[in-house]
């Protein structure tokens, strides 16, 4: 089986791509490119739901720095979604980079992050 | 004006006239050659294969009436043709498949009208094979051949001299016709039946899945017997979960024959799709069965699924209407009898509770489909009974099966089919010694390890996910050293005593300085993670070791 999935749905003015399972040097860079192939112009952003994610190791990390690069180009944010018992944080926190973008606890807060960046630049 | 074709393809003349024959009419005066024609009525033909049948029959009847060609078309029905099935003189007619259309032509017509038909010389005659002519025939007798009055096909003769078949020869072919339009009827009906039996059981086999094993943790067996008549719609599966969890599935559809084999492929299939999508066994059972009801056509079948968790050793389990599964274990075997819901596609909307149970390490889980347990006059409690005792000293799965095999199956064959499925955690050993294809999907597999591992030498939830992280981290590092074009591999080796761990990795490639902020990230997660970290830059390679102290958290 295929050790991790993106499920990507359109939200008003975003994108939110939800990663579940594992997340490691075999599949990181075709989860990272199918998110970002799926995003389109117009919308002020990317979420990127980690709450389900099992495992995630320095290839996520690269990828989602990746792709908060590409989305910045393009004048679009990255907020993640990292809940506080995800196994996602003990890869950051042993990292010890700079968070790949926003992050916040769930969808609701991601939403109201996305707002806030759109009135930031109003 | 030219003489019409007609005139000269006669039904058969008795007398003046025109008269048809049905060719299942009784001979009343048989003549001579008629009685010399025993033959055709020689029991051993009724016990032949098609092929053989035909083969002895057209022999038999060139014999008998001296002619140079005999032939035998059989209906295809669905074509409204008759295909060329069997000859003798005119071998190319089956070899070149020739189809004959309902009603055109001379054994057309025969099969058409249901008489026999003479024709006196096919060059005035509407003939619509051409080998017939190719052959040099000149002169024909045909009969249709009829089964309780349906006509299944033609037998023809041929003469190359110019020939007036006449009453005695006609009375010969139809006693050969109707002593062999019933052997060649039962004949193909079995070649059919055999030919469905390959079918399905082919289609059974292409449905199963082709091995079973490879998880981490757990090791598996399985087996499939076909009936000895005809296969059924039993089916096991085994497959990966996330999170190193493993599925087990055992299910026999109701009904026989390459219908229940395709539908059991299909139940096969949709179970495994709702499996991964993370449903529990009873929802899983539940979607299966809304699945069933959906398909249109009578769908009914039980099945039951496991899922086993190696890190937690707990199973969870559903039943739709299926036999209770065995757990072998070093102190007897039980019987896990819950009430079970009812079988899939049997009644709308029905619930399958989920029920819980642990595995112990010595323990096989053992699933089974009826065909192993039923026999005639004997009550099913007592074949699973008799199961138990069959597999109570079985230490493996491979051992389980290969026991309730030896035990349970009669040597004259299965009256159903068989599947069997059987699953056992294996032990986790104090060190492991590993060497792995350096491949990224090894990934999965090692961490699935090493957790298994950290659990049994009492590391916390902390300690698993940090060591764990740690090492995927120096393996991932040891595949991108790999960058020989041939199949590269690497060595895992883990010890430890006393609640502190060593984990070296060691590979065969050339070190390189990490690229990028990638695998530099890498190391620091090792090197947080580890309490001390050693790179080994050997002759042959490089070696991470790294060492860690459990603090059980």
């Amino acid at each position: 089986m295929s050790i991790g999935d993106v499920q990507i749905n359109h939200a008003p003015g975003a994108l939110v791509a939800r990663l579940t399972g594992e997340v490691d040097m075999s599949n990181a860079e075709d989860l990272g490119a199918s998110v970002i192939g799926a995003t389109p112009s117009g919308v002020r952003g990317v979420v990127l739901d980690l709450s389900e994610v099992e495992y995630l190791d320095s290839a996520g990390i690269y990828v989602i720095h990746g792709m908060r690069a590409s989305l910045q180009a393009r004048g679009q944010v990255l907020v993640l979604v990292i809940p506080e018992s995800s196994p996602v944080h003990d890869a950051l926190r042993l990292s010890g980079a700079k968070q790949p973008g926003e992050v916040v606890d769930d969808l609701d807060g991601a939403m109201l992050a996305l707002e806030a960046s759109a009135l930031g630049d109003a | 004006m030219a003489e019409p074709r007609a005139t000269r393809t006669h039904r058969f003349k008795l007398g003046p006239g025109q008269v048809a024959l049905e060719s299942a009419e009784p001979i009343s005066e048989a003549p001579e050659q008629v009685r010399s024609s025993y033959r055709f009525s020689d029991p051993a033909l009724s016990e032949m294969p098609l092929d053989r049948l035909l083969d002895a029959l057209l022999d038999r009847v060139q014999e008998a009436l001296e002619v140079d060609t005999v032939a035998v078309l059989l209906l295809d029905e669905e074509a409204q043709q008759l295909v060329a099935r069997a000859a003798k003189g005119i071998e190319e007619e089956v070899e070149r498949g020739v189809r004959i259309p309902i009603g055109r032509g001379f054994a057309g017509r025969i099969a058409a009208e249901r008489v026999a038909i003479f024709v006196a010389d096919v060059d005035h005659a509407d003939i619509r094979n051409p080998i017939l002519r190719e052959k040099g025939i000149r002169s024909l007798l045909g009969v249709p051949l009829i089964v309780e009055g349906h006509l299944i096909g033609v037998m023809h003769v041929g003469s190359r001299k110019p020939r007036m078949f006449g009453p005695n020869d006609l009375a010969v072919l139809q006693l050969a016709a109707a002593r062999a339009a019933p052997a060649i009827e039962r004949a193909s009906l079995s070649a059919r039946l055999e030919h469905e039996h390959t079918v399905s059981v082919t289609l059974q086999r292409s449905l199963l899945p082709k091995r079973v094993g490879n998880f981490v943790g757990v090791a598996v067996a399985s087996r499939y017997l076909p009936a000895r008549e005809e296969v059924g719609g039993d089916w096991y599966d085994v497959f990966e979960l996330p999170r190193g969890r493993v599925g087990l599935v055992i299910g026999d559809v109701v009904g026989h024959g390459v219908a229940a084999a395709s539908l059991m492929g299909r139940l096969r299939t949709a179970l495994h799709s709702y499996a991964i999508e993370s449903h529990g066994p009873g929802r899983t059972l539940e979607l299966v069965d809304r699945f069933a009801h959906s398909l249109g056509e009578p769908a009914m079948a039980t099945a039951a699924y496991a899922v086993f968790d190696p890190y937690s050793s707990s199973v969870q389990y559903a039943t739709a209407g299926h036999l209770p599964p065995v757990v072998i274990g070093s102190s007897g075997v039980r019987i896990f009898e819950v009430t079970p819901a009812p079988p899939l596609g049997a009644f709308p909307y029905s619930r399958c509770p989920e029920h819980e149970f642990v595995l112990r390490d010595d323990e096989i889980l053992f699933l089974y489909t009826d065909g192993l347990v039923e026999r005639r006059g004997v009550p099913l409690s007592e074949g699973i009974e008799t199961l138990a005792r069959a597999v109570e000293s079985a230490v493996s799965p491979e051992e389980a099966c290969q026991a309730a095999v030896a035990d349970l199956v009669p040597l004259e064959g299965l009256r159903d089919d068989v599947a069997i499925v059987a699953l056992q955690s294996t032990p986790v050993p104090a060190e492991l010694h590993l060497r792995l294809p350096a491949e990224p999907k090894t990934l999965v597999q090692v961490r699935r390890i090493l957790r298994r591992w950290l659990v049994a030498r009492g590391g916390g939830e902390g300690d698993v996910a940090e060591v764990t992280i740690a090492v995927s981290e120096a393996c991932a590092n040891a595949i991108e050293h790999a960058y020989s074009p041939a199949p590269a591999s690497f060595e895992l080796h883990a010890w430890g005593e006393n609640g502190d761990i060593t984990v070296a990795v060691r590979d065969e490639g050339q070190w390189r300085a990490p690229r990028g902020e990638n695998r530099g990230r890498g190391l620091s997660i090792i090197a947080s993670a580890m309490d001390e970290v050693k790179v080994d830059r050997l002759a042959n390679g490089t070696e991470v070791v790294m060492r860690r102290r459990l603090s059980h958290q």
